[in-house]
């Protein structure tokens, strides 16, 4: 919403007696602000067009050297110059035209001074309303009326032409702040002076009960329809045509500028129709009927629904009431009779119309807000007809104003007590009582303790008592606002687990990134084929679509942090050279399983809280959609946590998919978990084959998988197949808190070790080799305190891993894996003889054990 | 190393008889001692010292068959003969220790010769934190040590929580489909597209707090939110915190002073805060909020575009229609909530440009906030 300081000026002086002269554009800017209407933008307008005078023209010769240049003889009552000019439109000799002296300065920077156009020297030029950013016209020079005063300096002839136009972003519950009049009431308010409102009276002449027919009295409030006749439709004098300029609208014919200037400062839109296009002569307020066609003014044809509100003649709809006219219904050059319409039409069904239509109008955008059904309006409708009768000569020959459901005065009671208690200080009442009698609200405080407030008819935001504190604080000010301690007096009531959960997630993004990891913030949606690139069964309809995505790469959820990580991956790769070693913790999305695809029917059916946690102290209000107790989530949301390591070259071969599963299970560990890693049970379609494994807890519950990323996957990424990518991810529902661990006591004898080489083919995966000797590790020895294997779970001397041979003397697709077993005594030293027997036992048993998975296996 | 050279002549296997040669004044000690002598000068380190001191003192060495042999004397020449031999024995001891102590001394003289460069280092590979999770803890933090609660909802809510319980109507326009993200629902589920929405804001999770617990309630929600925008200042994915309060005569004095807290403990520094009218639906009176520039303290800078003051977020008096939603009587209790936003605040500090940044992953990118 632009506004002009001029114009704030003669409605200060006219309504609030105050000159706005005494406050410079700092001062209004920090005075609008401090009203909530947020200054955008200030900006000062004419500033070098003080050189630019009406002139005469005297006459009109050739250019000696081009065809389409002429030279014009101008006086400005002091001199005659010659100016060439390039117009085709210089008036005859006796027309009045503006001459930019030599010294003015064009609004696009031009200094204007003797030039020397095509061989002749011009003084100046001769300008157009471009030119002078008076005007939307370039194509020739401004042409003023025979009676403009040659010598008299533009800026003294019109002079809003300096002027500053300041931009204001108005928040949608103040439509009476898009026009000039409710920024200057508010204005007076703040400057503390008395607003008298405007009473100027409609123009008298006949009733004529035909010319408006209310159908849709619900949807109209108020009609107010006013017959013209002798209208002559031409271009609008130079100020008023300025003025719309200057705000952003585009000046067109008297009375279509007129309806405009009209809503710029009642901020009432207005309609002129041609009345005699309006068959029966008449309009009807309907709505549509069903695909009723309709031609808007843009050109677009549309199939109107019953929900639509018309402004039709005795036959089709003439406008989309409160949106757009129709294509016919406006003036046109040789129209001479006018209906002008000023109406209050119900907020909520233009809203619908304008955002069905795709239509949004500056029209529709006051219409949904709730434009002034009382005074304001009759007083927009009372000054459009005396323009009207002013710039175009038309005269009121007939009027008509039905009545719809229009809204009643609202009553609201308002408690000094309540002030206080809300702001934390104390408004003085008169103050209070004088803010509100100034944005035009009725006081009525025969009770000191609960004082009854009308609202004006210009604010339908004032619906509450709070609305009206507001009112007071706005004009008050907030920055008295005191700053009063706010005592924490109430104890945190986080639940345990919401708590719990948040420090486990924090622990392991700490570990995570002591492992040298950086952390990656990736979008939440993507693209369809990056969830079906990474799917662990059949692709599934559990996938969240999002019905209006931005672009296509980004319109479903993602159910996994991989896609996002290998595109960090990517973009890192065509960056740069280096080690990429990402880390992100975040959510990922599905539909509930239980209803396989397009979600819960009921909310009932909907997920528990899971990752929240919450639990209900206190019982919501009961509601028909809505259980008792915790609220549900409306899908899946699971927090992961998922690490990539890759080479930034192609050199890669290295990369060992166990690093990111050290990554995780030291995190792990970090949080009092010690996980293990085993095969994958089920292998992972997404993950290569023969490089992955899961990560589980010690009570077998997975939490997370890891390995190097499936050649296919990386290419659905745009890596390239053979880069070695590693990836794993820990799943964190099963990950709600830190554990603490107790002391067990310190061994106090040395432990003593054996190795165990086993010759086995490559497909019995290590960590099942390892499952095995700690199972055969366990079973029972004979003897007083007999050497025990040390097992891994207290990090003190696991079961090792020393060797993993392929090659000479092994057999192709078999491996000798060497392992370390340490062994000790709880009470005493340990000798070497029955460590040696004991160690013998557990690798026969382990032998056979692993003859079931591998009949050839043996010893070495 | 000297050490087990000394005592490894107790260990070891039994060794067979000596063969004893009768020890008689022929023996040459002096000879014995002066090959000694030249073999000691010979070693070079602990190995060739272990070695001569076996050849010599050792279960078979040359002064221990000696030793071996007085039994073979007559009585009355063995003390003298064994005093003689003690003597060389010890010598050879004192010499063998004095020359494992001069090659220890030359060993640390050669190791202190070396010479290692170490004054070009690269620092450990440290992993970073995201600058917005960077600045959410700290947020937390202060938070926290400001008596709050940590919340969060989830991403996908009920259009009813993100707008309607908060006093958003159906008609509303912030509910346009060119501001917010529907989800679409399957065929057949019986859901109505504008039911579920990305949440636009943290502010549902007042309306699932209100609804879960009884006041007084403090709490922050921190979170991501989703709205359809994309240029260089927004995302269609950032991040807001929310604040809440709600108790028996909480008021906006409270609130101004609780930002006022808030801003100071986390630049460290006394910063003044102010409000300008605004309006949000949820809140009434509603107003948003700067603080002075933490860069120049409000003098101006470019940080600030030279007004002093930068544009924190959102704030007001929680609406009593919210109250009534969540089934709070606001009679009598009243509340406040706040809001900003986490990704701005991370440019902000950071003095970073470009939002887009922040989304793609570029490790050079993270490197440059260690903290």
């Amino acid at each position: 919403m632009l506004i002009s300081r001029v114009w704030l000026k003669e409605l200060l002086a006219d309504a609030a007696g105050f000159d706005l002269g005494s406050i410079d554009d700092d001062g209004l800017t920090r005075a609008l602000t401090g009203l909530g209407l947020e200054v955008e933008a200030v900006r000062a307008t004419g500033a070098g067009l003080s050189e630019v005078v009406i002139a005469d023209v005297a006459g009109i010769r050739p250019h000696p050297e081009a065809d389409k240049l002429r030279i014009v003889d101008v006086s400005d009552g002091n001199q005659n110059v010659a100016v060439v000019c390039g117009a085709a439109n210089v008036p005859a000799p006796g027309g009045k035209v503006l001459w930019a002296r030599p010294g003015a300065v064009l609004p696009d920077g031009t200094q204007i001074g003797h030039r020397l156009v095509r061989g002749v020297s011009s003084p100046g030029m001769l300008c157009s309303e471009t030119e002078l950013d008076i005007g939307p016209d370039g194509d020739g020079i401004v042409v003023l009326p025979g009676d403009a005063p040659a010598g008299r300096r533009l800026v003294d002839f019109v002079p809003a032409v300096m002027d500053t136009i300041i931009e204001l972003s108005i928040t949608p519950n103040r439509p009476d702040a898009l026009g000039h009049v409710g920024v200057a009431r508010d204005l007076a308010v703040k400057l503390n002076r008395a607003w008298r409102p405007s009473n100027r009276e409609l123009p008298e002449c006949p009733e004529d009960p035909g010319l408006v027919e209310l159908r849709a009295p619900d949807r109209c409030g108020r009609y107010l329809g006013v017959a013209f006749v002798d209208a002559r439709i031409g271009p609008s004098p130079l100020a008023l045509r300025l003025r719309l300029h200057r705000l952003g609208l585009r000046p067109l014919s008297n009375v279509v500028d007129v309806t405009n200037l009209v809503m710029m400062q009642w901020g009432q839109p207005l309609h002129a129709f041609d009345r005699a296009r309006l068959r029966g002569g008449k309009v009807v307020v309907r709505t549509a009927r069903p695909g009723e066609p309709i031609v808007l003014l843009d050109g677009r044809t549309l199939a109107l629904a019953p929900d639509d509100l018309v402004i039709a003649d005795s036959e089709s709809p003439m406008a989309l009431a409160g949106v757009m006219g129709g294509e016919h219904s406006g003036v046109a050059a040789d129209t001479t009779t006018l209906l002008l319409e000023a109406a209050w039409f119900e907020p909520a069904g233009i809203r619908r119309s304008a955002r069905a239509r795709g239509c949004a109008t500056d029209s529709s955008h006051r219409f949904e807000r709730g434009v002034d059904h009382g005074d304001g309006l009759t007083q927009a409708c009372a000054s459009a007809c005396a323009l009207l009768q002013e710039v175009a000569g038309a005269k009121p020959v007939a009027h008509c104003y039905p009545i719809g459901s229009r809204p009643a005065p609202r009553i609201i009671d308002l408690r000094p007590a309540r002030t206080k208690l809300l702001l934390g200080m104390e408004v003085p009442q008169p103050e209070a009582k004088r803010i509100l009698v100034g944005v035009g609200v009725l006081v009525d405080d025969a009770d000191a303790a609960r004082w009854r407030c009308t609202a004006p008819s210009h604010r339908p935001d004032l619906e509450r008592e709070v609305d009206l504190i507001d009112e007071i604080v706005r004009h008050h000010g907030l920055d008295r606002l005191p700053m009063q301690a706010a005592v924490p007096h109430a104890p945190s009531r986080a639940d345990r687990r919401t708590r719990a959960r948040a420090d486990a997630v924090r622990g392991l993004a700490d570990a995570l990134r002591e492992a040298g990891l950086h952390e990656h913030v990736a979008f939440a949606f993507t693209r369809p084929e990056a969830v079906a690139a990474v799917v662990d069964d059949t692709p599934n309809e559990r996938t969240i679509v999002l019905a209006n995505p931005m672009r296509g790469e980004a319109s479903v959820l993602r159910t996994h942090l991989l896609g996002g990580l290998l595109e960090a991956v990517a973009v890192n790769l065509a960056r740069h050279g280096r080690a990429i070693e990402l880390f992100e913790i975040g959510r990922v999305y599905r539909w509930p399983e239980h209803t396989s695809g397009g979600g819960p029917k009921r909310v009932a059916d909907c997920c528990a809280p899971a990752w929240t946690g919450k639990t209900s102290a206190w019982v919501a209000p009961k509601d028909d959609s809505f259980a008792d107790g915790p609220d549900p989530e409306p899908i899946e949301e699971r927090t992961r946590a998922a690490v990539v390591r890759a080479s930034g070259s192609a050199d890669n071969t290295h990369l060992d998919a166990r690093s990111v599963a050290a990554d995780l299970l030291g995190a792990l560990l970090r949080l009092g978990y010690r996980a293990r890693t085993r095969a994958t049970r089920r292998p992972v379609p997404w993950l290569h084959p023969g490089a992955q494994a899961e990560i589980v807890r010690d009570d077998g519950t997975v939490l997370g998988r890891y390995g190097l990323v499936h050649p296919e996957v990386l290419e659905a990424f745009a890596l390239a197949g053979d880069h070695r990518v590693a990836y794993g991810e820990l799943w964190l529902e099963h990950i709600s808190e830190r554990r603490s661990s107790s002391f067990v006591a310190l061994p106090r004898f040395p432990a003593t070790s054996r190795d165990a080489s086993f010759d086995i083919v490559l497909t019995v995966p290590s960590s099942r080799i390892l499952e095995i000797v700690d199972h055969a590790a366990r079973l029972g020895q004979e003897g007083d305190d007999p050497p025990r294997v040390v097992r891994g779970d207290r990090g003190d001397g696991a079961i090792e891993i020393i060797d993993d041979y392929r090659g000479e003397e092994v057999a192709a697709g078999r491996r000798a894996l060497t392992l370390r077993l340490h062994y000790r005594a709880q009470a005493r030293s340990v000798t070497d003889a029955e460590v040696q027997a004991v160690h013998l036992s557990i690798i026969t048993r382990v032998c056979d054990e692993l003859r079931s998975l591998d009949p050839d296996v043996r010893t070495r | 190393m000297v050490r087990t050279a000394v005592f490894s002549s107790a260990c070891g296997a039994p060794a067979p008889a000596p063969i004893v040669r009768v020890v008689s004044d022929s023996i040459d000690l002096d000879g014995l001692l002066t090959r000694f002598r030249g073999e000691l000068a010979g070693t070079e380190d602990e190995a060739g010292l272990y070695q001569l001191q076996v050849a010599y003192l050792g279960k078979k060495g040359q002064v221990t068959a000696l030793s071996k042999s007085l039994g073979s004397l007559a009585p009355e020449d063995r003390k003298a003969a064994g005093e003689r031999i003690n003597a060389v024995k010890r010598a050879c001891e004192e010499e063998i220790a004095a020359r494992a102590a001069e090659l220890r001394s030359r060993a640390r003289q050669r190791e202190l010769a070396r010479i290692e460069d170490v004054s070009a280092v690269r620092p450990r590979a440290l992993g970073t934190f995201h600058p917005i999770t960077q600045t959410r803890r700290a947020l937390e933090q202060v938070f926290g040590e400001l008596g709050f609660d940590i919340e969060d909802g989830p991403h996908v809510e009920f259009a009813r929580f993100n707008f309607d319980d908060l006093n958003i109507g159906p008609d509303h326009p912030a509910r346009d489909m060119a501001d917010t993200f529907f989800v679409q629902p399957a065929a057949g589920s019986g859901r109505m597209v504008d039911e579920l929405v990305l949440r636009t804001h943290t502010s549902p999770v007042q309306i699932r707090t209100m609804r879960a617990r009884k006041p007084p309630i403090r709490i922050v929600a921190l979170g991501t939110v989703f709205r359809r925008d994309d240029d260089a200042t927004h995302s269609p994915m950032f991040h807001q915190i929310e604040g809440l309060c709600v108790d028996e005569g909480v008021s906006m004095a409270d609130l101004r002073a609780t930002l006022y807290r808030f801003v100071g403990a986390f630049f460290g520094r006394e910063l003044e805060v102010r409000f300008r009218p605004s309006f949000f639906p949820f809140v009434e009176p509603g107003a948003e909020f700067d603080m002075q520039c933490p860069f120049c303290g409000g003098s101006g800078c470019s940080t600030c575009k030279s007004s002093g003051w930068i544009e924190l977020g959102g704030s007001g008096m929680v609406h009593p229609a919210v109250f009534e939603a969540c089934g709070i009587d606001p009679e009598r209790y009243t509340g406040w909530a706040f809001g900003f936003g986490i990704d701005r605040m991370a440019m902000l500090m950071h003095q970073i440009h470009d939002l887009r940044l922040m989304f793609d992953g570029d490790i050079r990118f993270a490197e440059q906030f260690p903290c």
